[in-house]
């Protein structure tokens, strides 16, 4: 306001009283702030910040037997290894090659998993069905379902001798072997090293589709329906709505829904882990987090704190770039 | 949950748990002391509960009074915790180790000496096992159970099809080809086991792939033995005569009910699991166990398992520890009943239910033979559980019969070898 | 979601668009309740009858005998465990999603200094496999004297980075500026303002908030595995999982105790269907 003639000095000190009210204010308006965020704040050091500043640390330590002995000296004698385990981690075949498979994995799975959820969102969304409550208890369900119970369903649903998909694809096969005259066989090997990553990809759609469908649903509630009457009286029908309004009203749930998704997905654990019980070639180590769990435990060389925490600060690093690469070309697109 | 009860949980419960065990603080001629004992018992139903156990422990030594508490995880999962109770100080005075983890637990100066302590006790228990619950020279606590392989199968199939009873392998071997021409399977290849249940196998055959040689680990594959196992189920393999599948996959299972699989090598612990999976079905009253047959020279047979309870490292009473330790793992019947071949000495009762199974055998008794007969030469390197992944991804190739299955047991000595050298141990070249 | 007859006459769908709709809902319940249809078949079946029957048939009535197996391999603790895990997802499920929601609405509304950093961390903290942080943390509440007590559990899980990025999604876009200097100038404290208003608007998006918070601590495994000791403590998860880490477990008897579970969670969730149409949405309330 006063950059065209020079001010005068009540001006000045009109301003300065203008500017040290503003940083009072901005200064209360920080501390009512950092008053909300505290309870958190103070958890998420207790229980996220200590223990990462402890895997931090024990990445760069490894454990070695205290003696020369055959049995070592009775116990372990922490050594600084500096960047050792992250070599042995960068260097490993098995974590790249666990890395490709999740990446390819998420690569179907994600768009799959959200675009069903967001349409099924937008589904209940709209004004046309009854009884919301237990469609949208059906899609949940199975995020409800302990892992432990879900691993049983899916290796029974899999299972080469008692899949009920199978046995139905059998049947038609058979029918159709005698229509066709040649051997048809429909029947599909979910355990196949080339069809376990759909195999994965559909347990983790099943379990988390309804997750999702929750966050685009509770998104979808917050915008203001004085936008749609609007655009009604504007002439626009539902699917306008949807298009115009609803799809992009969701853009932050889809930028959250997709960041955890990647992570997740780098993260990938429990799908595989209860497929490679029933599928031994799969090994331990068939995912990064699967090699970071049996390092931790102990099932894998080099195993202990500072190798499996390597591992996971690892993951931890590329699914972070993943996520600040798909938000950035989000924030692009968006523009 | 009433508030009562709420608060009972926060205060009681920690008040009582994690004090007396591990600090050290010594019991007044008053007051008793407590003992903390972690097991992965099973506990289920129509099994002697390990509470009701303990309670007849607690009532007679009203000053060592002990509190069992099951772990609900794997055993790698609760060795991790295990390691970070000792870390922090609080780990439970005695805790359930397998065989193979207590020289991994040794080495990582998890456990206590309590060599002098046990002298007292080592003489209820069979030698062998005792053998695994020492490592170094150092006993490190009593062993429970053993797992020496055995061999399963159904007598009555075996009757209708006219197959003798196998003493050896090549007989054993015979008898699968034969079976196999009747469309059925007397043995299953394993992938899943591969770990114990192969290198059970070739120590029955008179392997040792780990030996001290200089003060260094040497380990070696390349025994005749391993050659045996190797080449009995490559051919078995290569004709198709075996079953390949995972002992705990629905097939396995599948098999054993419709009696497409009529007999196979398993662990001692296994009887009554078998008669489990095949309950209720035409295999009631038909199956029958035999000492495994013969790989090697003698009659012998290799550990699968079996484990022994341990006295932690920071353990305050050791000694009262290890007295309930002799006194729970002599309790012979209620321990048998949760589905273990007891590793002390005396006579085990076979459960009426597994007798009627096995078509009214003493299976105990067979089974307490192979655990005389077990092979005194295969002993575990520290780090023995990290070699699992490698083996059972060699023996799934080798099933499908895309790999050989000597390929198993190289992988077995590169993943010992990487297991050893990572823990910083000597390894002879 | 209103029901159709308050739909004006002039946007009910047509009859085409109506089919379409139930169709694509109703396929989609179908698949997504299948393998809970096949758990509930399960659940009345003996060990081999699972094996030998048709999965999605019934054969042979076990209930009974499952039921009893549940009650004796659980200790006669099962319904003390749902008791447990019923205290521990609902306190972590409150505690966490206020926690959440009051955290987003700081980064939503108000300027603060270092906030980018803040962030930052929590994002990190979303980043890493909380699986791995689990020993670490173990140790650290051993050291607080907290481990084998309800808080070992409840106050690790109540702490969600993702609900904060949810609370502050939510506050973005359904608590207006100019409602919160409405408030403001009626002379509403700022701690009044929250608890009356912004909780208010941001009901529906609480009610999500708290079902994650609380499923995720009810299925939560690996860390009442290594933080609780005492069978009184134990969550009903855990003692599943303890019943299937043995070689042979009666299935039957596991997967009614699944089943029965779940039936809190169910009653939960349409207890909860309530809040979640009756929060006022921001145009709710500017009309």
């Amino acid at each position: 306001m006063s950059t065209l003639t020079r001010p005068t000095a009540p001006e000045r000190l009109v301003t300065e009283q203008r500017a040290q009210a503003n940083r009072r204010r901005r200064r209360r308006e920080g501390r009512i702030g950092w008053g909300f965020f505290a309870p958190f704040a103070i958890l998420f050091v207790l229980t996220f910040v200590i223990p990462i500043l402890v895997s931090i640390r024990s990445s760069f330590f490894t454990e070695k037997a205290a003696g020369d002995s055959l049995y070592g000296g009775g116990g372990m004698v922490e050594t600084f290894a500096f960047l050792d385990n992250y070599a042995q981690v960068l260097g490993n075949a098995t974590f790249w090659e666990g890395m490709g498979r999740v990446l390819l994995f998420g690569a179907f799975q994600i768009p799959v998993m959200l675009g069903g959820a967001l349409i099924l969102a937008l589904l209940l969304d709209s004004f046309i069905v009854r009884r919301v409550a237990f469609f949208r208890l059906s899609y949940f369900l199975p995020y409800a379902i302990p892992g432990v119970i879900a691993a049983l369903v899916w290796t029974y649903i899999f299972s080469p001798g008692l899949s009920p998909i199978n046995q139905t694809l059998g049947s038609i096969s058979e029918w159709l072997t005698g229509l066709l005259g040649n051997n048809v066989d429909l029947t599909i090997d979910f355990f196949a090293p080339g069809t376990i990553i759909a195999s994965m990809a559909t347990m983790t759609t099943w379990t988390f589709m309804g997750y999702n469908m929750l966050i685009f649903l509770a998104a979808l509630q917050a915008i203001p329906h004085d936008l749609y009457e609007a655009a009604r009286l504007d002439g626009a029908g539902e699917f306008d709505i949807v298009r115009r309004i609803k799809v992009p009203m969701v853009g932050q749930a889809t930028l959250l829904a997709v960041l955890l998704s990647i992570i997740g997905t780098v993260q990938l654990f429990n799908e595989p882990t209860v497929l490679a019980a029933v599928n031994p070639w799969m090994g331990n180590d068939y995912t990064p987090m699967m090699l970071a769990y049996s390092s931790m435990m102990g099932t894998t060389s080099p195993s202990g704190a500072g190798p499996a925490s390597a591992v996971s600060i690892s993951m931890a690093v590329i699914a972070g770039i993943l996520a600040a690469i798909f938000a950035l070309v989000q924030k692009r697109s968006t523009r | 949950m009433g508030i009562a009860a709420a608060a009972t949980m926060l205060f009681g419960v920690t008040a009582c748990s994690t004090g007396p065990a591990t600090s050290g603080e010594e019991a007044g001629p008053n007051e008793s002391i407590t003992i903390d004992y972690l097991h992965r018992l099973p506990d289920g139903e129509g099994m002697t509960k390990v509470a009701d156990i303990i309670a007849e422990w607690n009532t007679a030594h009203p000053d060592v009074q002990v509190t069992a508490t099951k772990f609900d995880g794997k055993a790698a999962e609760m060795l991790t915790k295990l390691k970070a109770d000792v870390k922090a100080g609080s780990v439970s005075c005695l805790a359930q180790l397998g065989y193979s983890e207590v020289p991994t637990m040794y080495t990582e100066g998890m456990l206590e000496n309590v060599t002098d302590l046990a002298q007292g006790y080592v003489d209820n228990f069979s030698a062998g096992a005792v053998a695994l619950m020492t490592v170094n020279g150092e006993t490190v606590g009593l062993p429970q159970d053993t797992g020496p392989l055995v061999y399963y199968y159904n007598a009555a199939e075996f009757e209708r099809l006219g197959l003798t009873v196998p003493t050896t392998a090549d007989e054993l071997a015979a008898a699968t080809t034969a079976a196999a021409a009747a469309g059925k399977y007397a043995v299953a290849f394993q992938p899943d086991e591969a770990q114990y249940w192969l290198s059970g196998q070739t120590a029955a055959a008179g392997a040792a792939w780990f030996t001290a040689e200089d003060g260094k680990w040497s380990v070696d594959v390349s025994d005749a033995g391993t050659a045996k196992v190797a080449s009995f189920w490559q051919g078995l393999i290569d004709t198709k005569s075996t079953l390949v599948a995972n002992r705990w996959g629905d097939e396995f299972k599948q098999a054993l009910v419709d009696q497409t699989l009529i007999g196979t090598i398993g662990a001692a612990w296994e009887a009554p699991l078998l008669a489990g999976d095949m309950a209720g079905s035409a295999n009631e009253g038909q199956w029958a166990v035999v000492e495994l047959p013969t790989f090697g020279a003698t009659q012998m047979t290799g550990p699968d398992g079996g484990s022994g309870v341990a006295v932690m490292k920071g353990c305050a009473h050791p000694a009262e520890a290890m007295d309930f330790n002799n006194w729970f793992n002599t309790q012979i019947d209620p321990l048998v009943s949760q589905g273990l071949v007891v590793a002390a000495k005396g006579a085990m009762t076979t459960p009426d239910s597994i007798k009627s199974f096995y078509g009214g055998q003493d299976v105990f008794s067979v089974l307490a033979a192979a655990n005389e007969s077990l092979s005194p030469d295969f002993i575990y390197i520290p780090g023995f559980p990290a070699v699992n992944g490698d083996m059972v991804k060699a023996a799934d190739a080798a099933g499908q019969g895309t790999a050989p299955v000597m390929d198993i047991f190289t992988a077995a000595q590169t993943s010992a070898i990487a297991a050893l050298t990572s823990a910083g141990l000597p390894v002879a070249k | 979601m209103a029901p159709t007859t308050q739909t004006p006459p002039s946007l009910r769908p047509s009859p085409a668009t109506l089919a379409i709709t139930r169709i694509v809902l109703i396929a989609a319940a179908v698949l997504f309740l299948a393998p809970v249809y096949w758990l509930i078949v399960s659940s009345t079946k003996s060990n081999p009858d699972l094996i030998s029957s048709n999965g999605l048939l019934f054969a042979g009535n076990n209930i009974v005998e499952n039921y009893t197996a549940l009650m004796s391999w659980t200790q006669g603790n099962f319904w003390r465990w749902v008791g447990n895990s019923m205290l521990y997802s609902t306190v972590a499920g409150v505690l966490g999603t206020l926690v959440s929601v009051s955290a987003g609405y700081a980064l939503a509304k108000f300027r603060m200094p270092g906030k980018a950093g803040i962030q930052l961390a929590i994002l990190g903290g979303l980043l890493m496999p909380i699986a791995l942080l689990t020993v670490p943390l173990y140790i650290f509440f051993n050291g607080l004297g907290l481990t084998n007590t309800i808080w070992a559990v409840i106050i690790p899980s109540c702490v969600s980075p993702f609900g904060v990025f949810l609370g502050r999604m939510f506050v973005d876009a359904g608590v207006p500026d100019e409602l919160l200097e409405a408030s403001r100038l009626d002379g509403s404290g700022e701690v009044r303002t929250f608890f009356t208003l912004v909780l208010r608007l941001l009901a529906p998006a609480m009610v999500t908030i708290f079902l994650f918070i609380f499923v995720a601590t009810w299925n939560n495994f690996l860390l009442p595995l290594m933080m609780l000791n005492s069978a009184e403590l134990k969550p009903v998860t855990l003692g599943l999982y303890g019943m299937m880490s043995y070689f042979s477990p009666q299935y039957g008897a596991v997967l009614q105790g699944a089943l029965l579970s779940v039936i809190p969670l169910v009653v939960l969730f349409f207890v909860l269907q309530r809040y979640w149409q009756s929060g006022l949405t921001a145009g709710a309330v500017k009309g």
